[in-house]
């Protein structure tokens, strides 16, 4: 009797572990982020796209299906980004915990306020994202939404550590309020730049500068001889402060075009963890926002 | 004199009043400037305090505000699917056509078989060619199934390629496909013709299942993906059996064509991941494709070995090395069809492909080796060892430009050693277009 009931106390250590914790899958690495800040060591995070990876061009890799099938909760940026990759990774994750409507399938854009949602759009038009622009990363008051919705998620999904997560949310909320008092007191109001991609509107919106034009004559088709002059005579009316790119692509075809205008590159992460010293979503604001000044 | 000294009394005492009373001014200036002091003070920190209660209650406000807008904003009508398409499904039309020379005439190209294999010929005719528009419709159907269909329209009609539902709800990693669908078994067959690397199939699949593949087939699949360490799918199928080459529609009443696969992959690092599998695909044979004026009617077991190694070390540079080994046996018989003679059949032959394709930024390289027979060439009618003349093989050498992901231009050559009886070489090139538009369904690792 008394073995028997030491087994069942050895087989409750054993399956305990596995039980407590909340297998998170997020496609990319801010999201993953997100999680590991608001559930720490109670949940499991795995992040399907490298820091350094284009979001915009994965492929659906067999061990990315594997973490998919293993999840208690997918989490992922929304507005169609993923279209070319998530879908077959629900599919074929054979989880049906994960489905579109289910509670482990959590869509971040649903908290945030979208902006450049397109009326009518084609592919002529390149490679436009029909549902609004889904690099809200950038802007940390969209994120700050998303981790509420996100800590109430954990919260459902492992009720005993409910508390845990709505502290560390409020913790999370506190540093982000006391961070943003330093980064809107930057003087980024009014200040003019160029970009490489259509990647840090939220971030123009959110601290009242401006783009004056693109690299790419369209979005995801790469610079034309004929665009780049167009762009170069209106920087000589302008006059930005500098050509913003990230490490992935378009580096070259910058320093090429500073050197033509005499106008600064400035190199910025595109998710956290892609620039040396950007391995949280904190010190990823803080290096894309001091960058700019 | 006394009033002299009285006057001077006064006087002095009048003075020392004056001073006393100077002396009280000063004193009472003092405490003034004081008291104003102070009060400033209380002042200074009465509007200090009052400035704190309102940063304090504006804090509040902005707090406020944002618990009222982090509620979940009115969700769109999309969901992972795409698009506005609740009511419609989602539509993609793929326009697959080529230019096409060859050293040989149309005629020898209809008749360009592999001897010992397959007596059927190519499909592609020089000139201008149009392979097919493939419309795709795809949708989940209810929370149980996701539905696709692929409906190539050819200048001779549209046909159904495919057509069939996938289970989303089972538990435990199972999942089931029906329908009339590509078999999973290897790795091209899975691929739909527009995804491959290369223009034309292989020649181990052309000698042993056709130009297109096993193709679509009728029938049933059910996967198993277990929690273990690595990526291990577990599949099996039951077919009608339809392909002409290695079964035949009237081969057996009922389906009678098998398959089991196991498909394995690890991350080899963070940029590259290998992919491979054993498989076996088995059944009964009755056709007419395989000899030249013979119908076989045989039992028949093709298997195979896939392995696919992927790099993919920057955003839009990638490299793949594919190869796939198959082997089959075949016994029965064969039937002249004029004579009606009937001898025993048995075969034992292999082949395999690799290839690679580099691709950065839109452009791609690709070669491609194929041969048959590499280590098996055993075929024997009434028991006597035919001789078809060597070891087929083929070498191909392609160029890409991708403008976008939804177009593809690809320049291809081949040089074709299949025909060993005759010892002629058919040199192709081809220049591919590809489009695609609409909503496409992913395309699998």
């Amino acid at each position: 009797m008394r073995k028997l009931l030491f087994c069942f106390i050895l087989l409750g250590a054993i399956t305990r572990p596995a039980l407590a914790e909340v297998n998170v899958v997020a496609t990319l690495p801010w999201i993953g982020s997100l999680a590991k800040e608001l559930g720490k060591d109670k949940i499991n995070v795995t992040v399907l796209v490298k820091p350094s990876q284009d979001p915009h061009v994965i492929e659906a890799k067999p061990s990315m299906i594997l973490a998919a099938r293993k999840a208690d909760i997918i989490m992922y940026d929304g507005l169609d980004l993923e279209i070319g990759y998530l879908p077959l990774i629900l599919e074929s994750s054979r989880n049906p915990k994960l489905m579109p409507g289910k509670t482990g399938n959590f869509d971040c854009s649903q908290f945030v306020k979208v902006i450049e949602k397109q009326t009518t759009v084609d592919r002529s038009m390149g490679d436009v994202h029909p549902l609004g622009n889904p690099h809200y990363h950038f802007s940390p008051s969209n994120v700050l939404r998303v981790a509420d919705g996100m800590a109430r998620l954990l919260a459902e999904a492992d009720q005993a550590n409910a508390g845990f997560y709505q502290a560390n949310y409020k913790a999370f909320a506190d540093h982000l309020r006391e961070k943003e008092k330093t980064w809107h007191s930057l003087p980024l109001a009014g200040k003019k730049f160029i970009a490489y991609h259509k990647l840090f509107e939220y971030l123009a919106d959110e601290f009242g500068f401006q783009f004056i034009g693109y690299m790419e004559p369209k979005p995801g088709i790469p610079p034309s001889a004929a665009h780049i002059e167009e762009l170069i005579e209106e920087m000589k009316r302008s006059k930005p402060e500098a050509i913003l790119v990230t490490p992935a692509y378009g580096i070259q075809e910058a320093e090429s075009l500073s050197k033509k205008t005499g106008t600064k590159v400035v190199v910025l992460p595109q998710d956290v963890g892609s620039m040396p010293g950007t391995d949280d979503l904190f010190s990823f604001w803080d290096k894309v926002i001091t960058s700019l000044q | 004199m006394t009033r002299i000294l009285g006057a001077c009394c006064v006087i002095v005492l009048c003075l020392c009043r004056a001073v006393a009373y100077a002396d009280e001014t000063a004193e009472r200036l003092q405490k003034l400037e004081a008291t104003v002091e102070k009060q400033s003070k209380t002042i200074e920190k009465q509007q200090e305090s009052i400035e704190a209660l309102k940063k304090n209650a504006e804090q509040k406000q902005n707090q406020v505000g944002t618990q009222e807008s982090k509620e979940p904003l009115p969700s769109k009508t999309g969901g992972l699917f795409g698009g506005s398409a609740f009511a419609n499904p989602n539509i993609s039309l793929i326009l697959d056509t080529f230019g096409y020379s060859s050293n040989l005439n149309d005629t020898e190209l209809a008749n360009w078989g592999i001897p010992g294999f397959t007596t059927q010929g190519l499909d592609q005719r020089n000139g201008f060619n149009l392979d097919s528009a493939e419309l795709f419709i795809f949708s989940p159907v209810d929370p149980y199934f996701d539905l696709y269909a692929n409906l190539p329209a050819t200048e001779s009609g549209i046909s159904i390629e495919e057509a069939y539902v996938v289970t989303t709800a089972l538990p435990e990693g199972w999942q089931v496909k029906g329908g009339k669908f590509k078999s999973n078994f290897s790795r091209l067959d899975a691929q739909h013709p527009h995804a491959w690397d290369f223009f034309d199939i292989p020649l181990p699949y052309r000698a042993f299942l056709g130009n297109e593949g096993l193709g679509g087939e009728k029938g049933i699949q059910l996967t198993y993906l277990p929690i273990l360490p690595i990526y291990t799918q577990i599949g099996a199928e039951v077919l009608q059996g339809d392909n002409d080459l290695l079964f035949g529609s009237d081969a057996a009443e009922g389906p009678h064509a098998y398959s089991f696969f196991v498909k394995s992959s690890v991350d080899t690092s963070d940029y590259s991941t290998l992919y491979f599998g054993p498989y076996v695909l088995f059944g009964k044979t009755e056709n007419a494709n395989i000899i030249q004026g013979e119908e076989v009617t045989a039992n028949s077991a093709l298997y195979g070995m896939e392995a696919v190694w992927k790099w993919k070390p920057a955003v839009r540079e990638a490299l793949t090395i594919q190869s796939e080994y198959l082997y089959l046996t075949q016994s029965g018989n064969a039937m002249e069809q004029t004579s009606l003679v009937l001898s025993g059949l048995e075969r034992r032959q292999d082949g395999f492909y690799i290839q690679g394709i580099y691709r950065k930024n839109r452009w791609g390289i690709g070669a491609r080796y194929d041969m048959l027979e590499l280590f098996s060439n055993s075929f024997k009618l009434a028991g006597v060892q035919q001789n078809f003349g060597g070891k087929p093989w083929c070498e191909t050498a392609s160029l890409e430009f991708n403008p976008t992901e939804f177009t593809r231009i690809r320049l291809q050559l081949t040089h074709d050693k299949s025909d060993t009886m005759t010892g002629r070489t058919n040199d192709e090139a081809i220049l591919q277009f590809n489009f695609s538009v609409g909503a496409h369904p992913a395309h699998t690792f």
